[in-house]
């Protein structure tokens, strides 16, 4: 790394920034690329299907349809980028944007593998070192932001479809918002600080000496409460009624074509993906891996991948599990059973907290 | 009168909604190792251009005009699937092929043209009911596409060399002299 940073005329910790920059953005959307392909292979195979297997590279290298995302891509950039004639111009090109960047910046503040020291300087596998001050209120912060991608592409386009998708999203965002976020401060309150690190570290070492010390397995209810109101936030199947295909044609980006739809359809991959790391970073332990006291630098950043991977998938499991909600039955689970749930997660473990556990 | 409808009860586990959603998970997670580790080859999925679906008896689909082992056409040229034939896609002409009046073993007519035009043809079978000598039958093959309507007016050697390929035939393009040289057979 001061190698590199020599070659570049650049401090390290500069070049370690940008190098995060780029590992973290391209990693994150390239899995979020590919997690297209992995949803409509795994979606076909639940349903006994086959899925996209026959793109292929330069019409030989098969490789069971991972030129899939490529292709689409390709396809995409080529449509006619079409702007309905009634629609707020500048509103209309800004959503796609508006969706894509919260999505992604909520990556900012997960480590994504241990922090370690090289050459007298600690690096830490994270784009915000710890302590920044903001820790996870940031992520909960900007994933309040998408809501606005969704409203601004179904508001500018001028669609009846698209406004109702958009209002169903608004709507459904106010009744979770506030269980998840008393179920994330029930977690802050055990690990005794909202710092991503904190929390983490909190989570190391083992429970009844058979279990990792993981918060899931001390805040099942907080899970259940989070996880759930993850569905909500990325806009995914049981409660995916901005989109709602069959009711509201395609909801929100109903007017959107070419590669503007396709950054919508990203943006909700890398808000999958962003979604499943904080779950693996507030219930699973982070970078930990169970039962290993100080993993590796490599150890601890597969074992995060594979969290996050493994969340990624249930959301593409649920999806193709569990028939769309009405949304007012979000509204009901959000403010009269998560609501309730959450509050009690958080007064019971506040109540044993004060007990001295 | 009414219809009574049964009200389900649900358990409490039922009623948490998260019990059933787990249950559901797992049957869908059935499916997906079933699907992941079937072989292609025994999936529901029929891979079209690599794989061809096997057709069922009695399936009717391009037709084919019968020879003989000496490569002759069977057809009489009766004009009886003409006639038949609903859709009207059958145009015969016919010849003569043979100076004997009196024939013993081959025939004296034959067609000289036979043509059926695909896009009409509705594959009812009524000209494979008609034909008195089983000179004609529907058989298995469904792909028939081309890229201009001509090329779907099927002719008489098309019409032979069909299946010649399925069958592991010689393709004829031409009528085999008769193999009782003429002249020959008495009167």
């Amino acid at each position: 790394m001061d190698k590199l940073a020599s070659l570049l005329h650049t401090s390290p910790a500069i070049a370690w920034m940008v190098a995060k920059l780029v590992i973290v953005f391209a990693g994150v959307f390239s899995l979020a690329a590919v997690w297209t392909w992995v949803e409509r292979r795994g979606s076909a195979m639940i349903q006994d299907r086959i899925g996209p297997n026959r793109a292929a590279l330069f019409g030989k290298i098969k490789i069971i349809g991972l030129a899939q995302p490529l292709a689409d891509g390709i396809k995409f950039f080529f449509k006619e980028d079409l702007v309905p004639h009634d629609a707020n111009k500048g509103l209309f090109w800004l959503a796609p944007f508006l969706a894509l960047v919260p999505a992604l910046m909520g990556f900012a503040v997960i480590p994504f593998g241990r922090s370690f020291v090289s050459g007298g300087q600690e690096y830490h596998l994270a784009l915000l070192d710890p302590g920044n001050g903001m820790g996870l209120l940031y992520p909960l912060a900007i994933g309040g932001m998408a809501v606005y991608g969704v409203l601004v592409a179904a508001w500018s386009s001028n669609n009846k479809w698209s406004i109702l998708g958009g209002m169903r999203s608004s709507a459904a965002m106010v009744s979770y918002e506030i269980g998840m976020s008393l179920a994330v401060v029930a977690l802050f309150m055990r690990a005794g600080g909202y710092d991503p690190s904190e929390i983490i570290t909190a989570q190391g070492g083992t429970l009844w000496k058979v279990l990792p010390n993981w918060n899931i397995f001390h805040q099942p209810l907080g899970f259940i409460v989070f996880f759930t109101c993850m569905f909500a936030e990325t806009n995914r199947l049981p409660f995916d009624f901005a989109e709602g295909e069959s009711e509201i044609v395609a909801g929100f980006n109903t007017e959107y074509g070419s590669m503007k739809f396709s950054l919508l359809a990203l943006s909700e991959y890398c808000h999958l993906m962003t979604a499943s790391a904080l779950m693996a970073t507030l219930y699973f332990g982070g970078w930990q891996v169970p039962f290993v006291q100080d993993p590796s630098v490599m150890l601890s950043v597969l074992s995060f991948l594979v969290k996050m991977l493994f969340f990624a998938w249930v959301f593409v499991w649920i999806r193709w599990t569990l028939p769309r909600f009405r949304y007012d039955q979000l509204m009901h689970l959000g403010w009269k059973a998560m609501l309730p749930m959450s509050m009690v997660n958080l007064v019971f473990h506040a109540w044993r907290m004060s007990q001295g556990h | 009168m009414g219809v009574v409808v049964k009200k389900v009860e649900l358990s409490w586990l039922d009623r948490t909604y998260v019990w059933p959603v787990m249950k559901g998970m797992g049957i869908t997670f059935q499916h997906f190792l079933k699907q992941l580790f079937t072989p292609t080859a025994k999936r529901y999925t029929i891979q079209y251009p690599d794989m061809k679906k096997e057709m069922p008896e009695g399936y009717r689909g391009l037709h084919e005009l019968k020879r003989f082992e000496d490569g002759a056409i069977k057809c009489v040229a009766c004009f009886m699937c003409q006639e038949a034939c609903p859709a009207r896609c059958i145009s015969i002409e016919a010849e003569e092929f043979s100076d004997l009046n009196i024939t013993q073993g081959f025939e004296e007519k034959r067609p000289a043209k036979f043509s059926i035009d695909m896009l009409r043809c509705i594959y009812c079978g009524m000209c494979e009911e008609a034909c008195p000598k089983d000179a004609i039958w529907l058989r298995k093959d469904y792909e028939v596409a081309a890229y201009d309507r001509l090329s779907l007016l099927y002719g008489k050697w098309d019409l032979m060399n069909t299946y010649t390929a399925t069958d592991g035939k010689e393709r004829i393009a031409q009528d085999p002299t008769p193999s009782v040289p003429r002249r020959t057979i008495a009167l």
